[in-house]
């Protein structure tokens, strides 16, 4: 999760390279019109701060349009004519304008940047809810690192366009044409030669984005692959090491650094000239109208000193724009088209909702049956097959199988992570459509093959099993998962802090937490999902026996690929190509000598 | 700054380019600065006098000046872009050699994840700062310093202005800035707080959704959601004042100007171009000191990046070749004799005394619970740490007195996590041998099981491995990893529990490959099951670090309390559960 962070502050993101003044080609949203449409839907609530942060703007820039005029009228009317008193009565209109105009514009600021940090906010907010409503068909379609880019750059680029694109957009299309209406009320000819200056700046920026945007996406590959090269030789480097392979690790890395030497060159070199050439145009323009203006002002053209003066002025105003305008409207399109990645994600089906008058209870007997289910996660590629089996209170159901025989996707289709395409699962003699998902869900307990534990104290995730239980129920139920033993000698024991997803844990001790919080939630129904497997076997014969007694009066569904684990269970289910091959219990099956007791043969002949 | 100050060599190269490229901006920026005292000349001898040639040279003048500017201002973005173009490539390159030569304690020392992160976005950060430095630091500086000059040289009598616009200006810029950095610091930690979040939840969202917690979660994240937007607005709002203060300021000193002015003008002190003159450097004093400011920020931020760069390309590989290396091919008979060794040098060691003997062809079984140390025990081998105590021997002689590439190349070493690169499945299994022929390919993947899914895939030995192997299950993985020690033939195979996800049939004809193809080598199999290591010739039991117990099956069998209870837990029906 590498760059998400937009913020001036902390270093940017890896390969995205400031250009000087120019940052590369934007990306374009799919669907402009309708994208901006609903970012309009957003701003709506705040109608007030945006109206009046334009009212500011538009204020704003026409005072700074004055105060050149002003200026030139100062000079020409009262310094030249030695009207001391006069002048200074001019002066301080023009104080006065000044500022009004500093606190116009930031009261704009002022404005702007709540009524696009509120919207941010909202937007943030709703992704997030989204995120949390969506079905797990979503996350396994999607990349977590695609939805990740979605909450962050997306958002970010969009809020960049919010607080700053907008206004600036605005004032600068406004000073644009008020300093060309203004130019040509003082002396057409001279407006003219500034507006020569136009075709020249907007011609040679085109020439330069058209070189630089082909040598900036071969530098951004270049650099693409290099990063990737870089991250995989390093994480892999123990390889590197053990097999004696620096000195082509390096000579390979070499090539791509070269590659990118000179790409990034090219790039940097042909863009470099924005800026140079930019200063020029600048300079060449005012060289124009100060020399054209003195040849006017000797022939009587109607130009004075004042006027020059004035239109010096402008033409500094006026050019800084213009060259600006361009990367102002990138800026724009990559937040419509991050936008438009946001709505794309909001738009997304959510998790079924619950049928109307849909059951809540407090007790499930946890008596399950599945009739006839069918599922498959891509169509035409079937994992359950008519499947039917029942599972009476109190059971212990072990499933056995090859991977992929769908073993995991019997148990998901219980808490409802995915819905079956066709058949019934029901429990307690109902459909387990018709209860609510929520209230079925808190009276599952699950643990998962690859456990995952939050950023927090080890207390803290165990907890999470149940949110309101005390510092004792805790650890009695760390102690009956067999987790005690490990945590008291954490630095800190139960309040040892975790990073994200556990990882200062082996995947062992996270099973153990993970199965603890399972303990806790105290469930009517169990669900472990080769729950032991990371776990070395003494180990396991101790979580075992805690186990047992948890499953001990509840419906427990069981996944182990270690078979001697599950050789207690009331009903083995054998599965294979998501149908029931065997079922019965260790003795019965072993009889039936069909795979189960093949299965268990080579374990014994190997032993 | 004493490490910035090492990264210098690095600069060495492109010396020239790095004095020229700020000379060229001299160049770009004294002719901006002559522009205005141009135009003054125009207004108050060329108008005043109404001398049309005297105004047309002096407008001839003023673009030439245009030119020779855009001449040095072209210069010197070549001639920057170059010097950190370049710098920043060898550094890049050094960086990524240093790294790839560590020890394994060198990487733990640093972690992987800022290693990358070092030769990524720090060089990155480093050749930008260079950039703007040879860019727009001298730029910024110059124009200020030069207005300021010609201001007291040609009006003097307005001089006085700039003694109380620019050191206003100047607090107030640096006010802001440090203002700024304290508040985007904590704009930065909020940010964090919410991406750390919605990470999380991405990452467990089945833990989530199968405990309910949605409104936990969404409670939590409303919380730091709302303290990233506060401190977004109070930051922004607070930054907003700076750009309408400065305008502000410089505008009041364009007032003082005209107002000074026209009573110098009465007096006929001073004449009317003088004034313009200086409102245009006004401008360009302001203008300076803002991308000064900039530019310094950004140079100051370089600096931690740059002591990070200077840290790593200081250290030391740990583990390096002796000094007259021994490069005599290794037979493959391997003795420790008490041998102790620990991770963390502060903590209680992870060997503890480790005493054996192994002789070539011999297969040496290593068991033990998660965490006694079997895996420790085979990394020392081809020295990925080095012992603490004790000494190390392969056919008598200690390892340390190996040529690295001799003692390496001797071992095939498979590790506990099946690690791939994204090539095809032929260089990937070429790895352990570039020279093997096709045959000795399909032999290594024959070996270790490979072959019967190799021969499904469409593309067979050119299937392209996905980063991280994505498009592979774990055991076959293993098989990958496996046949890439295979084709190296080497005298001692080392396979570190790599067949946990493997299943037990291929598993047991894997066993009997290796017995068949490896006669003559030390074989080392680490695992935690019974199974994998029963036939071995002598068995370690690892406890806490300690050997507990060696012997052949049918010895532990017999003799051996640890070993008879980590045999009655996997071989017992039903475990102890009974019990």
């Amino acid at each position: 999760m590498n760059k998400p962070q937009g913020r001036p502050a902390g270093p940017p993101p890896i390969g995205r390279h400031p250009g000087p003044r120019f940052n590369g080609p934007a990306e374009k949203a799919k669907d402009q019109k309708a994208t901006l449409k609903r970012i309009w839907s957003y701003l709506k609530n705040q109608r007030v701060g945006i109206m009046s942060s334009i009212f500011f703007v538009v204020v704003s820039t026409l005072l700074s349009l004055l105060g050149p005029l002003l200026i030139g009228r100062i000079i020409d009317d009262y310094i030249l004519r030695f009207n001391i008193e006069g002048a200074i009565r001019m002066i301080l209109v023009l104080a006065g304008i000044y500022i009004v105009s500093a606190i116009f514009t930031w009261l704009q600021t002022f404005m702007m940047i709540r009524v696009s940090q509120k919207t941010i906010r909202e937007l943030r907010q709703q992704l997030f809810e989204k995120f949390q409503s969506l079905p797990i068909a979503i996350y396994d379609k999607r990349q977590q690192g695609d939805l990740m880019s979605r909450m962050t750059n997306d958002i970010e680029n969009l809020n960049a366009a919010l607080s700053q694109s907008i206004i600036q957009i605005v004032s600068t299309v406004l000073s644009v044409v008020g300093t060309g209406i203004a130019m040509f009320y003082l002396n057409w000819v001279l407006a003219v030669v500034t507006l020569l200056v136009i075709p020249i700046i907007i011609w040679s920026t085109k020439q330069i984005i058209k070189r630089s945007s082909k040598n900036f996406s071969q530098r951004q590959r270049d650099l693409g692959n290099l990063n990737g090269f870089i991250e995989e030789t390093i994480s892999n480097s123990h390889i590197t090491t053990l097999f004696g392979k620096e000195e082509q690790t390096v000579a390979q890395f070499k090539e791509a650094n070269e590659k990118l030497r000179a790409s990034a060159l090219k790039a940097d070199i042909t863009s470099g000239f924005l800026g140079p050439i930019n200063n020029f145009i600048n300079n060449l323009g005012i060289g124009l109208v100060i020399g054209v203006g003195a040849l006017l002002v000797i022939v009587n053209f109607g130009v004075s000193v004042g006027v020059i003066a004035s239109f010096v002025t402008y033409t500094r105003q006026f050019f800084r724009p213009i060259n600006q305008l361009s990367n102002l409207f990138n800026t724009f399109q990559s937040a419509i088209a991050g936008a438009e990645r946001v709505f794309e994600i909001l738009d997304e089906q959510n998790e079924s909702a619950d049928v109307p008058e849909a059951i809540t209870k407090n007790r499930y007997e946890g008596d399950v049956e599945f009739r006839n289910v069918e599922f498959a996660y891509q169509p035409n590629k079937p994992v359950l097959r008519k499947l039917s089996f029942r599972a009476k209170a109190g059971e212990t159901i072990a499933f056995v199988g090859p991977t992929g025989s769908g073993k995991t996707t019997i148990i998901q289709l219980l808490n409802r992570f995915y819905d079956a395409a066709s058949g019934e699962i029901l429990i307690d003699g109902q459909d387990i459509k018709r209860y609510k998902m929520a209230n079925l869900r808190n009276h599952i307990g699950v643990v998962l093959q690859d456990t995952y534990l939050f950023s927090g104290s080890v207390r803290e995730n165990i907890r999470y099993g149940k949110l309101d239980a005390t510092d004792e129920e805790v650890e009695r139920a760390a102690e009956t998962a067999y987790a005690h033993n490990f945590i008291k000698y954490l630095p800190q024991g139960y309040d040892t802090m975790l990073v994200s997803g556990g990882m200062n844990l082996s995947q062992g001790q996270r099973q153990l937490i993970a199965i603890a919080r399972a303990i806790l939630e105290d469930p009517d129904i169990l669900i472990l999902d080769e729950a032991t497997s990371s776990v070395d076997t003494m180990t396991e014969v101790h979580i075992q026996k805690g186990l047992n007694n948890l499953m001990q009066g509840r419906t427990s569904f069981v996944i182990a690929h270690r078979l001697k684990t599950i050789e207690n269970a009331d009903q083995i289910l054998v599965i294979k190509d998501g149908a029931i091959l065997e079922q019965g219990n260790h003795d019965g099956l072993m009889e039936q000598k069909g795979l189960y007791a093949s299965l268990q043969h080579q374990l014994q002949v190997q032993q | 700054m004493q490490a910035v100050l090492s990264l210098k060599k690095y600069l060495k190269p492109y010396m020239p380019f790095a004095i020229i490229a700020p000379l060229m901006m001299v160049l770009e920026v004294a002719m901006d600065l002559v522009q205005p005292t141009i135009m003054q000349h125009i207004i108050d001898n060329g108008i005043a006098k109404k001398d049309t040639p005297y105004v047309m040279q002096m407008f001839g003048l003023m673009i030439l000046c245009a030119v020779i500017g855009l001449i040095g201002g072209a210069g010197c973005s070549i001639y920057a872009s170059k010097t950190a173009i370049n710098f920043a490539a060898d550094i890049r390159q050094d960086l990524y050699e240093t790294i790839t030569y560590f020890s394994n304690s060198n990487k733990d020392h640093f972690t992987l994840g800022k290693l990358i992160t070092n030769i990524t976005s720090d060089v990155e950060m480093l050749q930008r700062a260079l950039t703007m430095l040879l860019k727009i630091f001298v730029r910024g500086p110059f124009t200020f310093i030069g207005a300021i000059l010609i201001v007291f040289l040609t009006a003097r009598e307005l001089f006085p202005i700039l003694l109380v616009v620019v050191p206003i200006l100047a607090l107030s810029i640096i006010f802001f800035t440090k203002l700024s950095g304290n508040l985007f610091l904590k704009v930065q930690e909020a940010v964090d707080a919410v991406n750390t979040k919605v990470q999380e939840n991405l990452a467990g969202i089945r833990v989530i959704k199968a405990y309910n917690r949605k409104s936990h979660q969404i409670q939590q994240f409303t919380t730091v959601n709302e303290t990233l937007m506060k401190r977004n607005i109070q930051a922004d709002q607070i930054i907003g004042i700076l750009m309408p203060l400065t305008a502000f300021v410089v505008n009041m000193g364009i007032i003082a100007a005209l107002w000074l002015g026209a009573i110098k003008v009465e007096n006929s002190t001073i004449e009317v171009g003088v004034i313009l003159a200086f409102i245009n450097y006004l401008m360009m004093i302001m203008g300076g000191l803002m991308s000064s400011s900039a530019v310094l920020m950004q140079i100051a931020r370089a600096v931690p990046s740059a002591n990070r760069i200077a840290a790593v390309l200081g250290e030391q590989s740990e583990i390096i070749s002796a000094e007259h290396p021994v490069t005599t091919p290794i037979k493959g008979s391997v003795e420790f004799d008490r041998v102790s060794f620990a991770y963390n040098k502060n903590n209680e060691p992870v060997l503890k005394n480790i005493s054996f003997k192994a002789e070539p062809g011999e297969t040496i079984g290593i068991i033990g619970m998660t965490g006694s140390g079997k895996s420790s025990i085979v990394k020392l081998i081809p020295r990925m740490f080095d012992a603490d105590q004790g000494s190390i021997k392969i056919d008598g002689r200690p390892i340390k007195d190996y040529d690295l590439q001799t003692l390496r190349g001797a071992i095939g070493f498979t590790p506990q996590k099946a690690t791939l690169f994204s090539r095809t499945i032929e260089e990937n299994v070429k790895y352990g041998n570039e020279e093997a022929s096709l045959e000795e390919l399909i032999e290594a993947l024959e070996c270790s099981c490979a072959l019967e899914f190799v021969e499904k895939l469409e593309l067979r030995e050119q299937y392209m491995v996905t980063q991280g192997a994505t498009n592979l299950s774990g055991g076959q993985k293993q098989r990958l990893a496996m046949a890439r020690a295979f084709i190296r033939k080497p005298a001692i195979l080392i396979l570190d529990d790599t067949t946990s996800a493997v299943d037990s049939i291929s598993e047991k004809r894997i066993q009997q490959a290796i017995e068949e193809n490896f006669e003559d080598s030390t074989k080392f199999i680490v695992s935690s099951k019974i199974s994998s290591i029963r036939h071995a010739d002598k068995i370690l039991v690892l406890d806490d670090g300690v050997v507990v117990g060696q012997g052949t099956h049918k010895e532990l069998l017999e003799n051996n309390k640890p070993y008879q209870e980590i045999v009655s837990t996997q071989l017992v029906r039903g475990g102890t559960l009974n019990e």
